[in-house]
């Protein structure tokens, strides 16, 4: 099945599965320096709230493992370093170097030392033992994983039995309106912004076109159930722009 | 996602705002990393959860899973005065405010907060935005029905707050409900557009 080509979603565009991987690495190369102020221009700060909200279910406790896959600059890292408290561990990942490193200076910068990690990480292919983990979480990066069935397999498998899967991803908006309103502002608005303060309006279009060829809450549901995850819930933020998804491996 | 996370996300980045300005309560609450401190404010049905981070940062969470390993509760006027420096002390041991689980924690933490400059009154208000009508009159009923022992002002500040807020508060916090208001939305997209264009005009002239 390797030897079969393969085509996938670039955003819009249709691009050899193997070709993916790069062309989204370009993209992050190129937002990296950009990427905290871009994100709370863009989301008008919103993104801290589903943040905050994905870590309340995640119910992170003291002494837990935790992994962030699609770390980024790391906000989610950083916020699980504290709750696992100096007897836990959170290992911060990016396939990304460019991304990894920002975030890594970031996390020294707030004096984390003890009980996080960093790692270049592929979210397709886990380097973790079976059933090592007590969370792990992916926020805003599944969209850009090429084999996403793949990334979530190895994510039920690195699990420990008891442990659980959160992603959180932007989503098909439930509010008719909204939608209009959503496309209006992410091939319009978004690029622009983009353009001004990042100076790459094309990765910035990438951004809007990826998110809506993501799967919808129920395709994406019924993907983490095919994984193996049970008790799956989904909770729409912001009328649907954004969901967290959640699964538990028994 | 609702109006308690917005609030919860204020108190939070205030709350750390003023931490960042007093190294020797951070010191204090960074020999807490982890732990989870619980607050109930009574009456007012509002639960708050408090993790030290390792740089003494506090984070604050709605719900957390599993028991938190100590419990505050009390009033809200009592416990803002169990943070007061002098009253604190007193306040604790005189059995207004009860703790629950790890009794050296609940001291610790309140010791260290107990220097802090904010002003918890107007900090607790915004907690009540999400709650039901008459559970903000039955907290401030509850307050009055204690007025003996509160110092006067204190407690109308407090009234005055609650119902306040009540009505104040969605209109300066309801994102949610701003996201449906999709008419001003558009409008509001719309306009940034047309700025964005104006200003994109604007650099493009800049170059040439
Ligand atoms: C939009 S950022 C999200 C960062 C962060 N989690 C947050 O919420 O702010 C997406 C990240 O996904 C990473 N990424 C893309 N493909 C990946 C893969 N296959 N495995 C792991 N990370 C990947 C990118 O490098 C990028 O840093």
């Amino acid at each position: 099945m390797v030897s079969k080509r393969q085509s996938t979603h670039f955003g819009f565009r249709s691009v050899d599965a193997g070709e993916k991987a790069g062309l989204v690495r370009g993209v992050f190369d190129s937002v990296a320096g950009k990427y905290d102020v871009m994100n709370d221009l863009m989301s008008l700060g919103i993104h801290r709230l589903w943040k905050r909200f994905a870590i309340e279910l995640a119910g992170v406790r003291p002494g837990q493992r935790v992994l962030d896959l699609a770390s980024g600059t790391g906000d989610l890292a950083d916020r699980f370093a504290d709750l696992v408290g100096p007897s836990g561990l959170v290992l911060m990942t990016d396939i990304n170097a460019a991304m990894l490193g920002a975030g890594r200076d970031r996390m020294l910068d707030r004096g984390h030392a003890g009980n996080l990690a960093f790692a270049q990480v592929d979210a397709e292919s886990l380097p973790f033992p079976d059933d090592s983990l007590d969370l792990i979480t992916i926020a805003f990066g599944l969209r850009n994983v090429t084999h996403k069935e793949k990334a979530l397999a190895s994510m039920f498998r690195a699990l420990k039995p008891g442990g659980r899967a959160l992603v959180l991803e932007f989503s098909k908006p439930v509010i008719k309106p909204l939608e209009k309103l959503y496309d209006l502002y992410s091939f319009h608005v978004l690029p622009r912004m983009g353009k001004l303060v990042a100076k790459d309006p094309d990765s910035y279009r990438y951004l809007a076109e990826s998110i809506r060829m993501h799967p919808d809450q129920e395709t994406l549901k019924a993907m983490m159930e095919a994984a193996g995850f049970e008790r799956c819930d989904v909770h729409n933020l912001t009328g649907g722009i954004v969901a967290v998804h959640r699964g538990f491996k028994f | 996602m609702s109006l308690r996370d917005l609030a919860l996300e204020g108190l939070e980045q205030t709350l750390n705002r003023i931490l960042d300005l007093d190294p020797d309560a951070r010191v204090r609450l960074a020999a807490l990393h982890g732990r989870v401190i619980r607050i109930e404010l009574r009456g007012a049905g509002i639960e708050l959860n408090f993790v030290s981070g390792h740089d003494g940062r506090l984070q604050l969470l709605g719900t957390v899973e599993g028991p938190p390993d100590c419990t505050l509760s009390g009033s809200p006027i009592d416990l803002i005065r169990a943070s007061d420096k002098t009253e604190g002390p007193a306040q604790l041991f005189a059995g207004h405010v009860r703790i629950d689980g790890d009794t050296a924690l609940a001291q610790r933490f309140s010791e260290a907060l107990a220097g802090i400059d904010i002003d918890w009154e107007e900090q607790l208000s915004h907690m009540t935005g999400d709650i039901a009508a008459h559970e903000i009159g039955r907290g401030v009923r509850a307050l009055q029905r204690e007025g003996g022992r509160v110092g006067r002002s204190a407690r109308d500040n407090l009234s005055e707050y609650l119902t306040e807020e009540a009505r104040l508060l969605p209109h300066h916090l309801e994102i949610e409900d701003f996201l449906r208001d999709v008419d001003t939305l558009r409008d509001d997209a719309e306009r940034l557009e047309a700025r964005i264009a104006l200003l994109e005009g604007r650099m493009g002239g800049d170059k040439a």
